[in-house]
């Protein structure tokens, strides 16, 4: 399905360009023609500046055009219309149109990214996405200058991955930023940015970071191949990117890990995967990723081996927990009573008593109930949202025991597998464990224990067909690579960790930076 | 989207070494103590257990030494070219029909042993049918995914084994190893017969080392593998015989779950271990019934060139879960499983054999003629 629907999009990619290269428009040398062109492309919103001067002894027309709002208009005055201004009064300038031109594009624009364009759509994409334009009367060429400003948000904590030690830096929406805190994290003339043009109707670039010498050459050929194909009219998020280039759409794991932290990328980076980073958001995606890595945590390796190794095993077991807990109390209830010790057996039938609904009704209505709170606490607004925490945690669980409609210890099964989930670094991964769960308890309904077996090997088998990138998703437990268990359920001392993970194939193999012995 | 090239088909060393126990490991190891003091007297059925095993080594490896001799190649095209087309169709033919059997004689055993010890009222057709379905989703996959699932439940299996084990040392009774060498000369030879039963499923071994990349270091990943399988089976066997004696460990149906029965875990936070033992023992069945399957359809893809995979499969499934509900009681199953056992060794052994002789004899060349 998935490779159609990618044929289908380069297709339609083609025919893209064909449209662009018919509506372009050459521009012509009288500046009042072109500003009532570009007037008329723009239909003349209201936030459209067009600054009309002249420029020179001569006294020639010119213009600046830009989006308010999208600009740094400080820049704009200083390094521009400032500049431009001064010619008359202070220098010697040439009389002659183009001579002036290319004097002006020489010497008096101090603005560091600058270019030339010579078409209607040049302008309009340019100024749309923030950019300066200057146009002078008798010109067919236009200057476009980064101007790029405006409001934005500024660098702070990451909300949805905190860590108690540690980098504070979480990405922002503004893709500039974004890369500097990269570079800032890894200080190598070998990390490497490649853009893309991402979206039919709204130009987004897209950057795919890695680091050269350290990744597999594979992957990033791989990545850009997926990236090529994406048709699409906007995409506001890395969602839509990640939605449109991971390997299975069926699999309820995520193929990517996602993150705003900048330090959890850019170890990503220099363990040898890529970074993809998109204008407007600050997620991320990491890839390829494994089962292994996404229940990884940066802290892991801020705090010391034995707390890492000891959290991270902790995370295991709350996946274990958030994934069988409900589906094994249905099935230890309702089937198999007897592999209960007695005692608990009959504390459970007693707490049960009274309960009209069997066991797996309970765990549904509850579970169910849950993930209702769940959902319920994201959108609300934050003042309302602890209400709704104490009025769903305590009033409806304590209320629903004491109506009789759910046992009590049914409460504290579905509050330790509602707390597991959440005990992983990965929200998507939560969320994957959210659905698995449902399968389970569905199973341990029908085949009790069996069932809850069968289904865990289904998940077995849909693991091990799954790929990241071309990488087996089950890696490193299988295909076994048992030098790269040294930093998976455990996390060995940092001097051990002196080689980046094999299942990555790695050009540079050892990483330097870690364990001093080897160097 | 699957244009990079990773995990693709090849199997390494470490898989196939790992395939074997994984095969071998399956059904039989739960009744096996039972059928071998049946044989033999006393605590001599260690004997026949290590004796069965050398010779199952010796096969495996003469197997693997034949199929590594023409590396890259199907059975069915290493055998039409030491042995005609025509018989090497029929034998192919007949390997698929066995492993078909094999198949469907774990599925109705694990659905068996699942009524003795799990359930009482679900039916035996519900969960060989369930069973069957996660099987057939399983072949549905990659093959390389089928030797990656092995890499992932053979150590749990062999994790649970150790525990049942070491929990059962304080039930240990070093008398009842006793007397010791009573055997007669017939009793070791049916001993024998049954021990290399145990061990009937590395006839594996012929098809998948056509997916080995590096063919000529299997015959030794091979005989490390099965070395697994042996150790396992001699422990249990010993064990058994010294937590139940010899007389009750002969009359006892499943006497490894019964090991596990024994079982008491600290602070008693769970009773009847044996349950819990069966359920991840479905993984060392599983891992046995999904590679039967395997081969049953690459032996019958060999020979049917045209018909697609799933195609193949959607045709066996149905004969898999017929047969498997074919025999009407214990009595019937375990009769299936030593008739099938039989001509299953049998055929793979004296096939090998006569395979290798001939080869021998006309002087067939491996060649590398790239043909999986």
């Amino acid at each position: 399905m998935a490779r159609r629907a990618f044929s289908k999009g380069r297709k339609n990619q083609g025919k893209q360009k064909n449209n662009e290269q018919s509506t372009t428009t050459k521009l012509e040398s009288y500046l009042a023609a072109n500003i009532q062109q570009l007037k008329q492309l723009l239909d003349q919103p209201g936030d459209l500046v067009i600054r009309e001067f002249t420029v020179g002894e001569a006294n020639i027309t010119s213009a600046i055009v830009y989006i308010d709002g999208l600009i740094d208009r400080q820049l704009v005055q200083d390094s521009i219309l400032g500049n431009l201004q001064d010619i008359s009064v202070k220098r010697q300038s040439p009389e002659e149109s183009t001579e002036l031109f290319n004097e002006i594009y020489q010497t008096f624009i101090s603005i560091t990214s600058i270019e030339k364009g010579n078409t209607l759509d040049d302008v309009a994409n340019a100024i749309v996405s923030g950019k300066t334009v200057f146009l002078l009367d008798g010109q067919e060429t236009v200057l476009i200058m980064d101007t790029k400003g405006g409001e934005t948000r500024s660098i702070e904590q990451p909300i949805s991955e905190t860590v108690v030690r540690g980098p504070r830096a979480a990405f922002v929406e503004n893709l500039g930023t974004n890369l500097s805190l990269l570079r800032r994290s890894i200080q190598t003339p070998d990390l490497r940015f490649k853009t893309h043009q991402i979206g039919k109707r709204s130009k987004r670039s897209l950057v795919v970071a890695y680091v050269d010498g350290v990744i597999n050459p594979k992957i990033v050929k791989e990545v850009n191949r997926r990236l090529e194909m994406i048709d699409i009219d906007d995409a506001p998020e890395s969602g839509f990117i990640e939605q449109w280039i991971e390997d299975s759409f069926l699999s309820p794991f995520p193929q990517m890990n996602t993150t705003e932290r900048a330090d959890k990328a850019a170890s990503g980076l220099l363990q040898g995967k890529v970074v993809i980073l998109l204008d407007g958001t600050p997620f991320v995606l990491i890839a390829p990723v494994t089962l292994g890595d996404i229940l990884k945590s940066p802290e892991d390796y801020y705090e010391r081996w034995l707390i890492g190794s000891l959290l991270r095993s902790l995370r295991y077991f709350a996946a274990f927990i958030a994934l069988f807990l409900p589906a094994l109390y249905i099935s230890l209830v309702t089937i198999h009573p007897g592999l209960l010790p007695s005692e608990l057996a009959l504390s459970i039938a007693a707490s049960r008593q009274g309960v009209p609904f069997p066991p797996v009704v309970e765990a549904f209505l509850m579970v169910i109930t849950m993930e209702l709170l769940q959902e319920a606490g994201i959108r609300l607004p934050t003042p309302i949202g602890q209400t709704i925490g104490i009025v769903g945690g305590l009033v409806v669980g304590e209320s629903a025991v004491s109506a009789g409609i759910v046992s009590p210890i049914m409460v504290i099964v579905v509050a330790l597998t509602a707390i597991a989930a959440y005990a992983n670094p990965s929200f998507s991964i939560g969320i994957t464990f959210r659905i698995v769960r449902f399968g389970f308890m569905l199973a341990a309904s029908i085949l009790g224990l069996f069932g809850i077996i069968l289904v865990y090997i289904m998940i077995n088998i849909h693991l091990v067909n799954l790929k990241s990138f071309g990488i087996p998703y089950s890696t490193p437990f299988a295909p076994t690579m048992a030098r790269d268990w040294k930093d998976l359920v455990i996390r060995a001392p940092m001097t051990m960790l002196t080689k980046r993970p094999k299942f990555l194939e790695p050009e540079d193999a050892k990483s330097g930076n870690k364990g001093a012995k080897d160097s | 989207m699957r244009s990079f090239e990773y995990g693709d088909e090849k199997i390494g060393g470490k898989e196939i070494m790992i395939a074997i126990p994984s095969m071998v490991i399956g059904v039989g190891i739960l009744s096996l103590p039972r059928s071998i003091s049946v044989d033999t007297i006393g605590s001599d059925g260690w004997i026949v257990l290590v004796i069965g095993g050398l010779i199952s080594v010796l096969m495996v490896w003469l197997m693997a030494k034949l199929a590594s001799g023409f590396p890259h190649q199907s059975f069915f095209s290493y055998a039409s070219t030491i042995v005609s087309k025509p018989v090497a169709i029929v034998l192919t033919f007949l390997f698929a029909i066995l492993f078909i059997s094999v198949a469907a004689y774990d599925i109705r055993t694990l659905g068996h042993i699942s009524q003795q010890y799990l359930f009482d009222h679900t039916p035996v057709e519900v969960v060989t049918l369930s069973f069957l379905l996660v099987v057939v989703y399983a072949v549905a996959g990659s093959r390389a995914g089928l030797f990656r699932l092995n890499m992932l439940f053979l150590p749990i299996i062999i994790f649970i084994i150790a525990i049942v084990l070491v929990m059962n040392l304080k039930w240990l009774d070093l008398t009842n190893l006793l007397p010791v060498f009573q055997t007669d000369v017939k009793g070791y030879l049916k001993g024998i017969h049954t021990s290399s039963l145990s061990y009937m499923g590395i006839s594996i071994v012929l098809f998948y080392i056509a997916f080995v990349d590096q063919p000529k270091k299997a015959p030794k990943m091979v005989v490390l593998g099965m070395s697994i399988p042996i150790v396992m089976y001699v422990l249990i066997y010993l064990t058994c015989l010294m937590v139940f004696g010899y007389t009750a460990t002969s009359h006892l149906l499943f006497p490894t779950i019964d090991l596990a029965k024994r079982v008491e875990l600290p602070g008693g936070i769970l009773e009847r271990v044996e349950a819990i033992f069966f359920v991840v023992w479905t993984m060392g069945v599983f891992n046995t019934t999904v590679m039967a399957v395997d081969v049953a359809i690459m032996a019958l893809h060999s020979i049917f060139k045209k018909m697609k995979k799933m195609q193949l499969i959607f045709i066996l499934s149905p004969v898999i879960y017929y047969i498997a509900l074919f025999p009407r009681d214990t009595g019937q199953i375990i009769l299936f499983g030593d008739f099938l056992g039989t001509y299953m060794v049998s055929f793979a052994f004296i096939t090998t054999i006569v395979l290798i002789v001939i080869a021998k004899i006309r002087g067939v060349k491996p060649n590398d003629k790239t043909n999986a």
